[in-house]
């Protein structure tokens, strides 16, 4: 029973993730460029003081140090008592916020599948480098969470999570990022998926996110139809969240258009986040999940 | 450039191009497609359409080319025409000269199918009713032919094919040309009330074209306005050859002996040689070679010489005088006369007795001489109408019969009733002050002596031809009357000294001569041009087919008394009348006209002093209507449009 359990998630996982990319997952860990207070003690510096085996400085003894953290060699040189202080190790919160709005479910291939391998890919990373995992998934608010996961054992229950999401319902992106923020996830990477295809906007929620100590990565995820639309004539395009219509005749100059409007949009986008100091990244759904993990991301510095 | 019809246009206009822009402001039935997110597409229409609803319009090159299509549409319809000539006055009448010069060859084919070529490419070019119409210019047009009288071909009228159906039917004639006439039906025409008050042309002086070599021989005794008038020469030459006068006589003496004069005149610059033909009933009788000196033709005086000839012959026939050097106008290159059939004249004597009168007639060579009283007289003319074949000359001496059959008379002493001639009283003791010894009547008469004690003082219609006068009262008088021809002499011979004078039987043989020979039935059968034929005598109702040089057997009706006239002598030639049963009788009709042989066109006409000088260059379309050019830049579009189109739609 146990055993049947454990292959139906290893389907699942596998659905998510092949066992070779898993392999090479393995060699890799999740970067941050900002030194985190983390929950736990890790394998991560922490600005804390505390016990590693890292010197930091020193500090003159008051009453009630511990005697054990006295370095004797200063004392015996100058007979004055000093503390040695350590740099703490702390364990890394690598947060997930993954889009599963209706519009994530366009797209050949969808970009559904796309953000999910992704979420499962940076995922794995992060709990087998003994990282704490938050996985969000947002539509119109937080509509999932999968927060603390510690360790290996959390994988199958992490591809599980993901596979179960459906894509539905409106993006509220900043209605998800106050629910976000004003959980109990502590400061750490935090990984947003989406297209970011926001009719109100992605600068207010973004900017709660950057304002919080999380180093940002933005991942924005687009279909080849939405990179390069080849439907032509007399249309009537309907949004597929809020049933918004637009009419357009397609010809060349429309369409060139629109291409200038959506370079200028991801770039807007990119800006927005660098001036703020968080990565952004542009993946088209089409292209393969590995490759962007194994190559894309390591060249960010979000994966070493 | 004008329109025809631009009220037209700015009405479609005024339909058709907000009805195409609404057209692409109309929505499409649009395909459905479900995208992630409409935000893009919206930004990309917007800057697409810029927000206003007119930017949409700008830079859209199809609609830019169907506005261009729809203008070169309502452009062709509002029937522009190209003017190369102003078209001021609306009405025109186009007066085709068709007279015997306008048959002259030295234009191909010939200078009245040059006419009507240039009369068709000027009603061409005229504008005329446009087909989608609601308040346009158009010409009306009215077509006289002319030679010496008029003739209405077609009306007014803005159908271009009526007025070319009437141009086709102009037929050369034979006639001498006078515009006179012509213009005054002109004149009439275009003043009479239009049947339709609303068109304002009508009240617009008609503009008169037209369209002749310039020999119009009453130009100067017209009165026209010579701005409205545009006159189109035809004609290059005026080398030309004719025979412009013939006569044949029998002799009085020798009826066998036929004397035939005639002219030829050359009005070429330079002397030609050229062959005179004389032929009897299309037999060859007798050829003389002429040479005929040049003619100052620019100066209208031709170079002449008389050819005479001379025959005998009894029988009757028809005579024709040819000139047989080939030249450009062929009608009067031949001269024809009905030659009567030889014969001697019997004259009847109406008299109470006058030995002098009768002695002097039995001296004349007659075939009978018969003595009548007038009451005898009477009583014949009553009964028996056949005086007037039996008789060629009847002689009234002193009488006034109540009934004149149709004859040649001389009379003496008081001229009878009925003839015009009223007599104001009696004169007492006259001489002879003048008379006209060059006459056939008085040629070899010398009237120096004569003196009559006594004599009527006449009062003569004004067409009376007077050969010698009184010095109170006309002497001697010609009067023509109802197809009868009078001498007059209005004093009793017995009661003046003519009887002893030599004159008087030279004067008695002249006048039976003359009147027996000369004013009888052989003059009515040689005509001119556009004489009418005219024949007495048949049965009422009766009906006689006429043939002509260049028709047969056309059918006339007599009057109810017994009379039929032919006017439609236009070409020269022989005329046959005959009825059922008899032989036909010959009508010879001439051109005979010096100044229609005279063919050299004249570029300047003067119409009682004003000066129209023909239009120089070709004759070429006044009016270019551009719907054509129009219909084919719209072609152009709507292939270009198709071509932008389906670039456009092409990502």
């Amino acid at each position: 029973m146990e055993e049947t359990k454990t292959t139906r998630a290893r389907k699942r996982l596998t659905d998510l993730l092949d066992p070779e990319f898993m392999n090479r997952l393995d060699s890799l860990d999740v970067l941050s460029r900002k030194i985190l207070q983390g929950k736990l003690q890790g394998e991560r510096r922490s600005k804390r003081r505390g016990q590693s085996v890292e010197f930091a400085d020193h500090r003159p003894y008051v009453a009630g140090d511990d005697l054990r953290f006295v370095d004797w060699n200063i004392y015996g040189r100058l007979e004055q008592l000093f503390l040695k202080l350590f740099v703490e190790e702390q364990d890394l919160t690598v947060h997930i916020v993954a889009d599963t709005s209706a519009s994530i479910g366009l797209g050949e291939p969808s970009k559904e599948l796309f953000i999910k391998k992704l979420a499962a890919a940076l995922g794995y990373v992060s709990l087998v480098n003994n990282n704490r995992v938050s996985i969000s998934l947002f539509a119109d608010g937080l509509v999932g969470q999968l927060a603390n996961m510690r360790g290996r054992n959390y994988i199958h229950q992490m591809a599980d999570f993901l596979l179960s999401a459906s894509c539905e319902g409106e993006s509220r992106f900043e209605n998800a990022c106050r629910q976000i923020t004003s959980g109990r996830i502590g400061s750490g990477v935090m990984i947003v998926l989406s297209d970011f295809f926001f009719k109100e906007g992605y600068d207010a929620a973004l900017r709660r996110l950057i304002g919080r100590q999380y180093d940002l990565y933005v991942i924005q995820v687009l279909s080849r139809e939405e990179l390069s639309p080849d439907f032509g004539g007399d249309l009537k395009l309907i949004d597929v969240e809020d049933a918004d219509a637009a009419e357009i005749t397609v010809s060349a100059a429309l369409v060139k258009y629109y291409k200038r409007n959506l370079a200028a949009y991801c770039n807007e986008l990119k800006d927005f986040c660098i001036r703020r100091g968080a990565v952004y990244a542009l993946a088209n759904s089409v292209d393969s999940v590995e490759s962007l993990v194994l190559n894309y991301l390591r060249r960010i510095r979000l994966l070493r | 450039m004008r329109f025809l019809t631009p009220w037209t246009a700015l009405g479609a206009a005024a339909v058709a191009v907000p009805l195409l822009l609404l057209l692409y402001f109309l929505k499409l039935k649009r395909r459905e497609q479900i995208v992630s997110s409409t935000l893009l597409w919206q930004r990309a229409v917007q800057d697409l359409q810029v927000n206003a609803p007119f930017q949409r319009l700008r830079k859209n090159i199809l609609l830019f080319l169907q506005l261009l299509m729809l203008a070169a549409l309502l452009f062709g319809l509002a029937g522009p025409i190209l003017s190369l000539t102003g078209g001021g006055a609306r009405r025109h009448v186009i007066l085709i000269d068709r007279s015997a010069s306008m048959s002259a060859t030295d234009v191909k084919p010939s200078r009245l199918a040059e006419a009507k070529r240039q009369a068709r490419i000027y009603v061409e070019s005229l504008r005329s009713e446009a087909f989608f119409r609601l308040r346009g210019d158009r010409d009306e047009t009215m077509l006289i032919a002319f030679d010496s009288r008029a003739k209405v071909m077609c009306n007014f009228t803005s159908d271009k094919q009526q007025l070319f159906s009437a141009i086709d039917r102009i037929e050369g004639g034979d006639g001498g040309s006078a515009l006179g006439e012509a213009i005054m039906v002109a004149q009439a025409f275009s003043l009479a009330p239009d049947d339709q008050p609303a068109n304002e042309s009508s009240q617009e002086r008609a503009k008169l074209i037209l369209f002749s070599d310039g020999r119009i021989r009453d130009a100067d005794r017209l009165m026209v306005d010579a701005a409205n008038l545009t006159f189109h020469c035809i004609g290059e030459s005026g080398e030309n050859i004719g025979v412009t006068a013939m006569q044949a006589r029998r002799s009085y003496e020798n009826p066998d002996d036929v004397e035939v004069f005639s002219t030829v005149a050359n009005y070429g610059p330079e002397p030609v040689t050229t062959d005179v033909q004389l032929s009897v009933n299309e037999s060859v009788r007798a050829v003389k070679s002429v040479s005929i000196p040049a003619g100052g033709w620019d100066r209208g005086e031709p170079g002449k010489v008389a050819v005479h000839f001379s025959l005998s012959s009894q029988d009757s026939g028809v005579l024709a005088v040819s000139q047989m050097r080939r030249d450009v106008l062929a009608s009067d290159d031949t001269a024809w006369s009905i030659l009567e059939p030889a014969k001697k004249l019997n004259v009847l004597l109406v008299t109470e007795g006058n030995t002098v009168l009768e002695l002097a007639l039995k001296a004349c060579p007659l075939a009978g001489l018969d003595i009548m009283t007038p009451s005898e007289f009477d009583a014949n003319s009553v009964s028996n109408f056949s005086l007037q074949d039996l008789y060629d000359v009847i002689v009234l001496d002193g009488c006034q019969p109540a009934r004149m059959p149709r004859s040649r008379y001389m009379v003496f002493g008081r001229p009878p009733k009925n003839i015009d001639v009223s007599v104001i009283g009696e004169l007492q003791g006259q001489v002879v002050v003048d008379w006209r010894p060059k006459h056939a009547v008085l040629k070899y008469v010398s009237l120096t002596n004569l003196f009559a004690q006594k004599c009527y003082g006449l009062d003569l219609p004004r067409d009376a031809e007077i050969l010698a006068e009184f010095n109170e009262s006309p002497a001697l008088t010609l009067v023509r009357r109802d197809g009868s021809v009078f001498l007059l002499a209005p004093f009793d011979i017995l009661n003046s000294n003519w009887p002893f004078e030599p004159s008087f039987v030279l004067f008695c043989y002249n006048a039976v001569s003359f009147l027996g020979m000369q004013v009888g039935q052989n003059q009515e059968a040689n005509l001119l041009v556009g004489e009418p034929i005219s024949i007495d005598g048949l049965g009422a109702d009766q009906s006689v087919l006429v043939d002509g040089p260049v028709f047969s057997g056309r059918e006339i009706k007599a009057s109810p008394n017994g009379s039929v006239r032919f006017p439609a002598t236009d070409r020269a030639g022989i005329y046959g009348v005959r009825s059922e049963g008899t032989d036909s009788r010959l009508f010879a009709v001439n051109l005979l006209d010096s100044s229609e042989s005279n063919i050299a066109p004249r570029r300047a006409l003067v119409f009682s002093g004003q000066e129209v000088t023909a239009e120089e260059g070709a004759f070429s379309l006044a009016n270019v209507p551009l719907w054509p050019v129009l219909v084919g830049i719209v072609l152009f579009l709507a292939c270009l449009e198709w071509f932008v189109y389906s670039r456009k739609m092409r990502i």
